[in-house]
């Protein structure tokens, strides 16, 4: 590999000699210590032990508080009717307080649908770490000076913000709009609990991606359960992180492992099925990272009912991912005393004996007996933690159930972002290129669309630092289709590589690094392949930003290639933006000339909402003229790419050529004068556009080379018949592909895909 | 438990009927005999009464929906009575005016009846994601124009259903309309703007509304539109007018007048009156023709062109003026009446007639009317035959009269009648006979001294 030149050219050999895999060791359960030994080396301060005691009383409390109130049996609120989940983790607190103890303020986590305690605790533990100044932020209201006061200010605060956003309250965490299972805080690096087992997976790794790529000091806490594990996007996000590319010479100087602790808190049980014996075959979950590294992701198996033993764990994970030795995987073993949820029984598929087992080892018990033989605290001092996070608990909890709730009016405000990003700061504008960009071919001033398409990504890349471009085989290769040719060569590996073949991690770490702080686009080859990837696009990156009441933005750019008139079958042909822009949260763009295919793309990578870019691959060869100039289309922007009076085309992508070519035929044959509006962007769109050219005309065609059912081409007729009734002089007609899968004949594709014949039809139903 | 309340039968041939207007509302406390709703017939608009006290708890039938006769259409009873269940009125006919609407069932069962199981062995439709290869074109509609051509007729206030549409399916579109406009001359037109307002809320076709001199459509040209429109006849004229068109189209009639001699009965009536009876001249003109009908049963049938009936009772219809109209009550079996009787059965059918209470039954069954327009100084008159009916007889105002009696000229009270028959049934020699005989019976004092004694 030449010194410069991120270019790799492999040059494996075939050998074939006889050898063995040696999977190495999995140590389980090396914790030998004991609160008195950990004194004594002082690896724990007497303040940060009874700190541990407190948060998992705190989450205990809180967790009860959910028990009883589901069951109307909550003192201080006699009667509250609590709606909402009941996912409780009773049981599992020496695991997420012993997880989050080691973790600085500005490390993230990730947590799950049974995620109270990890995400109280992340709040609590970052609180303890906080300055005065940053107290006082916490809790600017406060008269309190001291750090006790404002501390104690700052955690009641915490709690009531946290049980609003159970109880739904515009003061909750994410203003009532997630809920239990989607609370995130992103002041203290909780990036989110996830309601899809799994899902918030990807999102941790491209958070540690992120953090890798700013070279900043913070790690990533991935909290998933055991039942995760088996999970498809999970075990994708284990082999992306373990990716050789980050650690050996393709690294150049930049070897550094991902930042990342997935740390599974093995309750053995997902929702009611048991892990061990009976959906899996191995005996520890901690057996999945020999699948996935050589080095066996450092695994561990942990006592997660023992409070030190997770944090020294933690403690030593984290370390091997600040020096750049991530991922790491933690097993940690610990019990969820209630069922899945509280409808649930439990003696339909557990023993009570097991329970009993396992209660005996309570993690807050026995923490207690510890802190007791060090003689750190007396029974009486214990007691009054207790009645200190009893009495926080309740007066939170009062407040809460007395807060506002959200206005209704206000349903879906935070659903999509109106910020963008117009000014780089000063960090990102500094951008090194290792060698000049490809050159774009210009003739007469016109380019193709598919060095639009680059040209777009090569100026946004200069322009921004925080731009980040990954996809399958975009690197060396250029792309499936040379639309990325060079740009490894310029930007480097940290900016431009190759994934491996898994969409849905595509996708889902673009999420995880949006939300920290880039502004990453990621290509999938054939639209198609967007359905790999359906939850992190269509539950992850268009919800986020309203899930989380606006405390975060996903300012992410999926480009989507669409195959159809190739002759490449059912699953390489698919136009799929119609499904997409039912999906709210989600741009949709979809442009049809060079021009549009530049300026839509500099505006979509601008744009703090995530965006799907729709391209076709009939279009990559198209030319046309592109200004060399940095220029925008703004989003939802219709633009008119023929003026007419007669008929009225609302068209985008490929078919916008069609309609144009059928417009010429009609002026030519019938003397008919079409209009030509090409919608550019299907969401947001731009009704005005469409409108005042159907109130000139009466008369539409909407006509995309998506399948008629469901067609987004249904929801623009729909709605000119709705607002421009009076104006319509023939019934809305439209045109789209047959209802049908996408032949590989090429006769039988032909048939399948609209053509201009078909809006000829079309138009002369209505002329 | 709640009493129901059903629709009345009015007439012995009603099969169903529609409630025209519900008087109370649900929860009303009602009287006995306070109206609950009216029902509209053939020839009347019948109001129907509370039999009981109580609350209306529930209307079952809203107005509108043609049900059978017996339907129980409401409840009456305790506020909180539980209402019986009732079947659905066996399908509804909804009239083409009314809002269609469900008849509201209350069942016992309540919610348990909603759950109930789905139809075993009935095969799912799978849904076809392959429409049918060219849908059945929508049924012509006698008018169709485009949302836009309408649009524009409405901006110009003008009726667009005269124009022929060029768009596919002879739908009316925006140049069709503007064709017709300048065809029009449209935009030589002047309008007030007080004036264009008035016709588009009137809807008035500005096109039909002819200027004033000033060549200025005013206010005053559409308000003259407005007064000029067709409107709508009443149930009562149509039917009217359905009845006298089917008459006149389907019984050929020829018409036999006399002049009948009416100074001495006229004479003897004011004697009669004088002396504190009732009879009219009406009344004898009455018994006259029922006791003729008697001794020419030919007069008293009625045919359908391929056959005679004759009616061995004598149902004599007496055609009175009402409001808005005319109606026919008919005496029955005035054969077996006295002259007294007739005279009173009349005064009461013309009362009934006037307040609008008559009956479906109080009008149907006629085999003879007598039309009399003797108070409405007419000299002689035709009348057209009650469907149904072999013949009617126009009595036309008694007026003093120069007539030659015995070779000299004197001065006589004539009345002239005008028999009208159907020709299929009755001949010029039959009609002539019978008139005579009427025109007999009332000039022989004899007869009425007698049946008035």
């Amino acid at each position: 590999m030449n010194s410069k030149s991120p270019i790799y050219l492999s040059n494996r050999r075939p050998d074939f000699r006889p050898f063995e895999i040696d999977c190495g060791k999995i140590p389980a359960y090396r914790y030998r210590g004991n609160l008195k030994s950990e004194l004594k080396a002082k690896t724990i301060t007497r303040q940060e032990a009874i700190d541990l005691l407190e948060d998992m009383l705190m989450v205990r409390e809180l967790e009860e508080m959910i028990v009883k109130l589901r069951s109307g049996g909550y003192e201080p609120l006699p009667g509250y009717d609590y709606r909402g989940p009941t996912h409780v983790s009773v049981g599992q607190e020496a695991t997420a307080v012993g997880g989050c103890a080691p973790l600085r303020i500005t490390d993230n986590i990730t947590s799950t649908h049974r995620g109270h305690g990890e995400s109280l605790a992340k709040g609590t533990i970052a609180m303890r770490r906080m300055t005065v100044e940053q107290l006082k932020a916490r809790v600017p209201g406060c008269g309190a000076t001291t750090r006790e006061e404002l501390l104690e200010a700052a955690l009641e605060e915490h709690l009531y913000r946290f049980i609003c956003e159970l109880f739904g309250k515009e003061d909750g965490y994410c203003k009532g709009r997630g809920g239990s299972m989607h609370i995130a805080d992103f002041t203290v690096g909780h990036l989110g609990a996830n309601a899809i087992v799994g899902g918030g997976v990807p999102i941790a790794t491209g958070a540690a991606m992120a953090n890798r790529y700013l070279r900043q000091d913070n790690i990533v806490c991935c909290f998933a359960g055991d039942g995760a594990f088996a999970n498809g996007v999970v075990l994708e996000s284990l082999n992306w992180a373990a990716q050789a590319q980050f650690t050996n010479e393709l690294a150049g100087d930049h070897r550094f492992g991902l930042p990342i602790i997935y740390l599974i808190v093995n309750n053995h049980y997902g929702m009611t099925h048991r892990t061990d014996d009976e959906v899996m075959g191995i005996d520890h979950m901690a057996r999945r990272a020999a699948g996935f590294a050589n080095n066996n992701m450092h695994a561990e198996i942990v006592n997660g009912m023992n409070v030190l033993a997770v944090r020294d764990a933690v403690r030593r994970a984290a370390e091997l991912c600040r020096q750049g030795n991530g991922p790491v995987l933690l097993e940690v073993n610990t019990y969820r005393y209630w069922g899945h949820s509280l409808s649930d029984p439990r003696n339909e598929y557990r023993t009570k004996e097991e329970e009993a087992a396992w209660k005996a080892v309570d993690p807050i018990e026995t923490f207690k007996k510890e802190l007791l033989d060090a003689k750190l605290i007396t029974q009486a001092g214990i007691e009054a933690v207790e009645a200190r996070v009893r009495h926080r608990n309740t007066r939170a909890a009062l407040r809460a159930a007395a807060a506002a709730d959200p206005d209704p009016a206000d349903v879906i405000k935070y659903m999509y972002t109106d910020t963008k990003a117009e000014v780089v700061p000063p960090e990102f504008r500094n951008v090194k290129l290792l060698q000049d960009p490809p050159p774009i071919k210009r003739t007469d001033g016109q380019i193709t669309y598919r060095d639009a398409i680059k040209e777009a990504l090569i100026e946004e890349m200069k322009r921004d630092a925080r731009v980040i471009f990954y996809g399958e085989d975009v690197a060396e290769y250029g792309g499936a289709f040379k639309l990325s040719k060079g740009l490894l060569e310029t930007f480097g590996r940290d900016r431009v590589f190759n994934t491996p073949i898994s969409e849905a991690c595509i996708c889902g770490t673009a999420v995880g690094a949006a939300m920290r702080g880039l502004r990453p686009v990621v290509e999938l080859m054939y639209m198609d392949f967007a359905l790999m990837a359906s939850d992190q696009i269509g539950n992850q990156a268009a919800k986020w930003h309203y899930m989380s009441g606006a405390q975060t933005e996903v300012p992410l750019v999926i480009r989507a290639s669409v195959g159809g008139g190739k002759g490449y079958g059912g699953q390489h042909s698919q136009t799929l933006e119609s499904v997409f822009a039912h999906i709210p949260g989600l741009y949709v763009v979809y442009p049809s000339t060079p021009y549009d295919a530049k300026g839509l793309l500099k505006a979509a990578i601008r744009d703090n909402n995530p965006v799907l870019y729709v391209e076709s691959q009939l279009l990559y060869g198209l030319k046309g003229p592109v200004p060399e100039t940095d220029y925008l289309v703004p989003l939802g922007v219709a633009d008119v790419k023929r003026e007419g009076n007669d008929l009225t085309f609302v068209v985008w992508g490929p078919t916008v050529h069609d309609a144009l070519k059928a417009a010429d035929k009609l002026q030519a044959e019938r003397g008919i004068n079409c209009e030509v509006v090409d919608i550019r962007s299907l969401v947001p769109l731009d009704l005005d556009t469409i409108l005042r050219s159907v109130q000139k005309t009466g008369r539409c065609v909407v006509a995309s080379q998506a399948i008629h059912i469901g067609s987004y081409t249904a929801e623009i007729a729909s709605t000119i018949q709705d607002l421009a009734f009076d104006y319509l002089d023939a019934p809305v007609k439209r045109v789209g592909a047959k209802n049908g899968i996408a032949p590989q004949s090429h006769i039988l594709e032909a048939a399948f895909l609209p053509n201009v014949n078909d809006l000829l039809a079309a138009a002369n139903e209505i002329l | 438990m709640a009493q129901p309340i059903t629709m009345p039968k009015f007439g012995q041939m009603t099969e169903e009927s529609a409630i025209v207007e519900w008087r109370k509302k649900e929860g009303d406390k009602i009287a006995k005999g306070d109206i609950l709703f009216t029902v509209e017939t053939d020839k009347s608009v019948m109001e129907v009464e509370a039999f009981t006290d109580g609350t209306l708890l529930k209307i079952v039938v809203p107005a509108g929906v043609m049900v059978p006769v017996q339907t129980v259409v409401g409840y009456i009873g305790n506020p909180g009575e539980p209402i019986p269940a009732t079947p659905p009125p066996p399908a509804p006919v909804t009239l083409a005016t009314a809002k269609p609407a469900a008849p509201a069932i209350e069942s016992k069962v309540g919610a348990a009846s909603a759950l109930r199981p789905a139809p075993v062995g009935v095969p799912t439709p799978v849904p076809s994601f392959v429409p049918a290869a060219t849908p059945a074109p929508p049924a012509p509609a006698s008018f169709r124009i485009s949302p836009r051509a309408a649009a524009l007729a409405k901006r110009c206030v003008i009726d667009p259903t005269q124009i022929t549409g060029s768009g596919p399916g002879g739908r009316v579109i925006e140049k069709d309309v503007r064709a017709y406009l300048e065809a029009r001359g449209y935009d030589k037109l002047r309008i007030s703007p007080a004036a264009k307002n008035l016709a588009a809320k009137e809807g008035v076709d500005l096109l039909a509304v002819t200027p004033g001199d000033g060549g200025r459509i005013t206010v005053a040209d559409v308000q003259r539109a407005i007064a000029e429109r067709p409107k709508p006849m009443s149930k009562m004229r149509q039917t009217i007018a359905q009845r006298l068109t089917q008459s006149k189209l389907t019984q050929p009639h020829f018409y036999v007048t006399v002049s009948v001699d009416m100074t001495d009965l006229i004479a003897f009536r004011n004697q009669l009156k004088a002396a504190g009876e009732p009879y009219t001249i009406t009344d004898f003109i009455s018994q006259a023709v029922v006791l003729c009908l008697q001794e020419f049963p030919t007069v008293n049938s009625s045919t359908d062109g391929k056959t005679t009936r004759w009616h061995s009772h004598v149902n004599l219809g007496l055609a009175v003026s009402i409001e808005g109209g005319l109606v026919v009550p008919v005496i029955r079996n005035a054969e077996q009446l006295t002259l007294r009787e007739i005279c009173d059965l009349s005064k009461q059918l013309a009362e009934k007639a006037r307040a609008g209470k008559l009956t479906p039954d109080d009008m149907s069954g006629g085999t003879f009317t007598i039309s009399n327009m003797g108070m409405l100084n007419v000299e002689n008159f035709a009348a057209i035959i009650n469907t149904g009916e072999g013949a009617i007889l126009a009595v036309a105002s008694t007026m003093k009269q120069p007539v030659v009696r015995d070779d000299k000229i004197v001065i006589r009270q004539m009345m002239k009648m005008t028999l009208s028959v159907d020709h299929r049934l009755i001949d010029g020699a039959l009609a002539a006979q019978f008139i005579n005989a009427v025109k007999a019976k009332l000039e022989d004092l004899e007869l009425w001294k007698r049946l008035t004694a």
